[in-house]
């Protein structure tokens, strides 16, 4: 057989097909839609969870005296304050915590390598991955909210501090997906354990005022809540949904601005960490490993 | 049959195979210093987080309900307690997971281990381990956030045997959920139902007396043992009851009633989730 024969005879005769990213992404989103819907039974048992957070502190909020929040200058309403704490957290953490999930599912499940040798780069994987974990988060994060709606959560909304609202869920969505790409880094190398996200969550939870406002924590221990996006995003959601401050609030304009250069400062360090951390496992062939 | 000939008889005494179990399974844990450390700094945080709730809470609507004025202290019991129990709970069920996706359960299914040998050394394990980390919590509490609680033999003696038949009880639990999880292999849903009904149904956080005004809620939640252990723990170390308190005295002859009934579902739920992989051949799938 001459070589030109075996060329033509191995050689595909239909030209690979050149997908574009937009629609990479869809299929990550579709594939893993698929893959959780499969369980439906967790899916009814995470959101039960995530209600049952939220209604707890409605029992809380009972023997709770507002003066703190009044002093944050919130309302004083502690469940609505708990509600917006509890669910943008969570949210969040489903989202960081869970693009870690998935890179370390897909090593795993042996799939990972299988992924990365066909024309998907890790960055389009990342933000297929990201943008799924996004969208669960959303429908985790309004049932949250509807939750607090119907046990008693006030929520002063109006269509300037909707709007408001939203460009500040934007960037809290944007600064916090900075937070996952340092995190995929981390497990990337590591394997076991992901001390970013492990770090972003219990940090949160202690100096972001997620169940009580800043001005409870002693002087010193303040500066470190403002290391994180999550302590301004909920000032200003909380500014939002709670006082019906819209765009013009100064306080709010601070809170923005604050995420904004997070993303600019902290999204071409974490991309540099995951590039670091990804070529390295690369080149030391462990890229599947766990 | 000379050369395949074992020259060391298989170790059958269940004491040294127990034994073997558990000291595996630390070293395993101990090869992970990150994660523990990760642990316990978890652990305590969420103590400190609980400070600073508890500066928000109206002392005379604690001290109302009958349980002092120290949210902290209150708090603490039920926060402690919880994540002990959510650790244990899910030590037996999480191991089970972890050798199965390792392929290795069934490595262990054919020495000569016995398999309930095996889950109790989990189960041990799982207490031991979440040991170290109560007592790290009531210490941080204790010692670094000034929590006071009432610390006689009497209190003392009351609070442990709570303790011990709070285990007992909620342990066939895990022995339940362990089961399932061996035949349906994800997640943990037993387990993580209990766990959020506990948390949330059981007054972790907020005294039971607020449920008064929701009958149905009120009824649930006397159906988790984890109710009557954390109502008569709070008894002994908050309020110094001891074990003639006709309170704790209910409480311990509910949570008894709870382990008689449960136990031996628990082991046969968890027989029949063994028994049933092993008759599908499904002892490494996952």
């Amino acid at each position: 057989m001459k070589l030109e024969e075996i060329i033509e005879f191995l050689g595909e005769r239909v030209p690979r097909l050149e997908v574009g990213v937009l629609e990479k992404v869809r299929a990550f989103v579709i594939r893993d839609f698929k893959t959780w819907w499969t369980y439906r039974l967790w899916v009814l048992l995470d959101i039960t969870g995530a209600l049952t957070s939220v209604a707890t502190y409605y029992f809380v909020s009972r023997i709770v005296t507002p003066t703190a929040l009044v002093n944050a200058g919130y309302t004083a309403d502690f469940l609505t304050f708990t509600v917006i704490g509890i669910s943008f957290q969570h949210y969040v953490w489903s989202s960081v915590s869970g693009l870690s999930e998935a890179i370390r599912d897909e090593q795993y499940d042996g799939t990972m390598e299988t992924i990365l040798s066909s024309r998907t780069s890790f960055r389009v994987f990342l933000l297929g991955e990201s943008v799924f974990r996004f969208l669960v988060g959303s429908y985790f994060l309004i049932a949250s909210l509807v939750m607090g709606l119907i046990i008693g959560a006030k929520f002063n909304l109006t269509l300037g501090s909707a709007l408001a609202a939203a460009i500040l869920t934007v960037l809290l969505i944007a600064s916090h997906m900075v937070v996952g790409v340092l995190g995929a880094g981390a497990i990337l190398k590591l394997k076991q354990g992901d001390p970013i996200v492990w770090a972003f969550t219990w940090l949160t939870q202690l100096f972001s005022g997620v169940l009580y406002p800043l001005g409870l924590l002693p002087g010193y221990l303040q500066w470190v809540g403002a290391v994180f996006p999550l302590t301004f995003s909920l000032d200003g959601l909380r500014r939002c949904l709670m006082n019906g401050e819209d765009l013009t609030s100064i306080a709010i304009l601070g809170d923005a601005a604050k995420l904004v250069v997070f993303i600019v400062v902290m999204l071409p360090v974490s991309l540099w960490v995951f590039k670091v951390a990804y070529d390295s496992t690369r080149r030391e062939g462990a890229l599947g490993q766990y | 049959m000379e050369i395949l000939e074992e020259d060391k008889p298989h170790v059958k005494l269940p004491l040294r195979q127990f034994y073997g179990v558990v000291w595996s399974s630390i070293k395993m844990m101990l090869a992970y210093k990150s994660w523990m450390i990760m642990d316990l700094l978890s652990t305590f945080a969420s103590v400190v987080m609980y400070y600073f709730v508890g500066l928000q809470v109206n002392p005379l609507s604690l001290s109302q309900s009958g349980w002092g004025t120290s949210y902290l202290a209150f708090a603490l019991i039920g926060v402690a307690s919880s994540n002990y129990l959510w650790s244990c709970l899910v030590r037996l069920s999480h191991s089970i997971q972890h050798e199965i996706r390792g392929g290795t359960l069934e490595t262990i299914a054919v020495t000569p281990v016995n398999m309930m040998t095996f889950f109790i050394g989990q189960t041990v394990r799982g207490y031991l381990v979440s040991l170290i980390l109560l007592v790290g919590v009531f210490v941080v509490g204790i010692t670094g956030l000034g929590v006071q609680f009432v610390m006689t033999s009497a209190s003392l003696m009351a609070a442990l045997v709570l303790f011990i038949l709070m285990l007992i009880s909620n342990q066939a639990l895990g022995l339940i959920a362990a089961g399932i999880i061996m035949v349906h292999k994800r997640g943990d849903p037993i387990a993580f139902l209990v766990a959020s009904m506990n948390e949330f149904l059981a007054g972790v956080l907020y005294p039971l007396e607020m449920l008064a005004a929701f009958p149905l809620l009120q009824a649930i939640s006397m159906m988790f043992p984890y109710t009557y252990a954390l109502d008569g723990m709070r008894r002994a170390l908050i309020l110094g009851a001891s074990l003639a308190d006709t309170g704790v005295l209910t409480d311990i002859l509910v949570l008894s009633g709870f382990s008689v009934f449960l136990m031996p579902v628990g082991f046969v739920v968890l027989n029949w989730g063994y028994r049933t992989i092993r008759e599908n051949g499904s002892t490494a799938s996952y």
